[in-house]
């Protein structure tokens, strides 16, 4: 046999492979059993800042693990206190992506980091802003600023498959961008900008995501940071 | 006039038993296998259910994100291929190291395109919602089956001289085209972020 550098590299790539996709389903049980399992931390955080939250924390839901994530990994999705719009988060790993949508024209997606005490302020792109606290562990109340406007918000965590979706995709020479929030119960609501011109969205199923647009079937995906 | 009109033909599609043509067997096995391993990504990815969410590494907001900088990487040494393989057929002055540049450069992309494609078919699946999902979704089980292909005809020799240039050409376009339609989108649409 001569050359066995090319089969080598073949091999290294299965191995890669299988070992990445057993870290997946491993990670994948993992994350459904316990959102707070989560061993990256690489935020360095002070004994002080710990400390505060800490006691609020053991009395509301007791960890499983032992190390401290100060903010659990969740989807919290509310409407505006005038019941004007809606409004979703996802936290993931000490960020946040928000969605903020009225389901006729008004929308923006919004990011940005959250500290260690559960206080996140995040922008979008079109210049809104969203400020918002995490009460209890369970809701973030907050404000979003956005056109002009000025609404203040209560978001409860939710279980899937409530949360913030996203579809982009290219219809009949039309660049298309949904956002969807799917509410508890089985409420939801959507803008759909068709080449920068916002309408309603149609229904997506919640289930799987999928949504008809002008007669193209489209995926929307749950949005994450 | 002596020719026959059909001799061209046939001498063309029958040569002489010459001592040098390599057994058939030296392209269908990697041609073979190629197709295996394209068709197998592509049916796992179809079949299986996506996972919708995977693995993240840290310092990064999302697996989107890691998966285009390590796409990014790939590409990067996938140019220093195209270089290097130029260096190879004499086309550019290179350095005498520069087959094991060509060696190592071609490791580093396909190891770090790993994780991405496990990533993808894992989370993601096979999807054909839309041109630019189709495309990558294709073409990414195109490219590990034309890189299986490639790896195998290596261990060949006596092969012909514009074989190895032609698959290798397709590996990197392939590689191209996939980053084109993934991590180039995920820049644009999301910010170059990390």
């Amino acid at each position: 046999m001569k050359r066995p550098g090319p089969l080598l590299n073949l091999l290294a790539g299965l191995l890669v492979g299988a070992f990445m996709l057993s870290l997946n389903t491993t990670a994948g049980t993992r994350s459904t059993s316990s959102s707070a399992a989560q061993p990256a931390d690489t935020t360095r955080e002070s004994p002080a800042a710990t400390a505060a939250p800490a006691p609020t924390q053991a009395t509301s839901s007791p960890s499983p693990s032992p190390s401290k994530i100060p903010v659990p990994d969740a989807r919290y999705t509310g409407r505006t206190d005038d019941d004007t719009s809606a409004v979703a988060l996802t936290l993931r790993d000490g960020r946040a992506l928000a969605y903020f949508c009225d389901g006729r024209a008004k929308e923006s997606w919004l990011r940005g980091p959250v500290d260690d005490d559960g206080t996140m302020r995040l922008t979008g792109k079109d210049g809104s802003v969203l400020n918002g606290a995490l009460k209890d562990g369970r809701r973030i109340r907050g404000t979003v600023d956005i056109g002009g406007g000025h609404h203040a918000f209560t978001a409860d965590q939710a279980e899937k498959p409530a949360g913030p979706y996203r579809a982009t995709a290219t219809v009949r020479d039309a660049r298309v961008d949904g956002g969807w929030i799917v509410l508890p119960g089985g409420w939801q609501v959507g803008v759909l900008t068709r080449d920068g011109e916002p309408a309603p969205a149609p229904r997506i199923d919640p289930e799987t995501g999928a949504v008809t647009v002008d007669g193209q079937r489209l995926t929307a995906r749950p949005a994450a940071p | 006039m002596t020719v026959d009109p059909n001799a061209a033909t046939q001498g063309f599609a029958s040569p002489p038993p010459g001592h040098r043509r390599p057994h058939p067997a030296r392209y269908l096995v990697p041609a073979l296998v190629a197709g295996a391993v394209a068709v197998a990504l592509g049916v796992y990815g179809k079949v299986h259910d996506p996972a919708g969410t995977a693995f993240n590494l840290a310092g990064f907001s999302s697996s989107g994100a890691v998966k285009s900088w390590l796409a990014t990487v790939a590409v990067f040494f996938a140019l220093v291929q195209l270089v290097s393989a130029l260096m190879l057929y004499g086309r550019l002055p290179g350095p005498a190291w520069s087959s094991v540049l060509h060696r190592w450069s071609g490791r580093a992309a396909f190891l770090v395109s790993v994780p991405v494609a496990v990533h993808c078919l894992y989370a993601l699946g096979y999807q054909t919602y839309e041109t630019r999902v189709f495309w990558h979704s294709l073409l990414g089980c195109f490219f590990f089956g034309a890189f299986s292909a490639k790896m195998l005809l290596l261990r060949s020799e006596r092969l012909p001289g514009w074989l190895l240039p032609i698959v290798g050409g397709l590996v990197l376009t392939a590689l191209t085209i996939i980053w084109l339609t993934s991590a180039l989108w995920f820049f644009r649409t999301f910010g170059v972020t990390t």
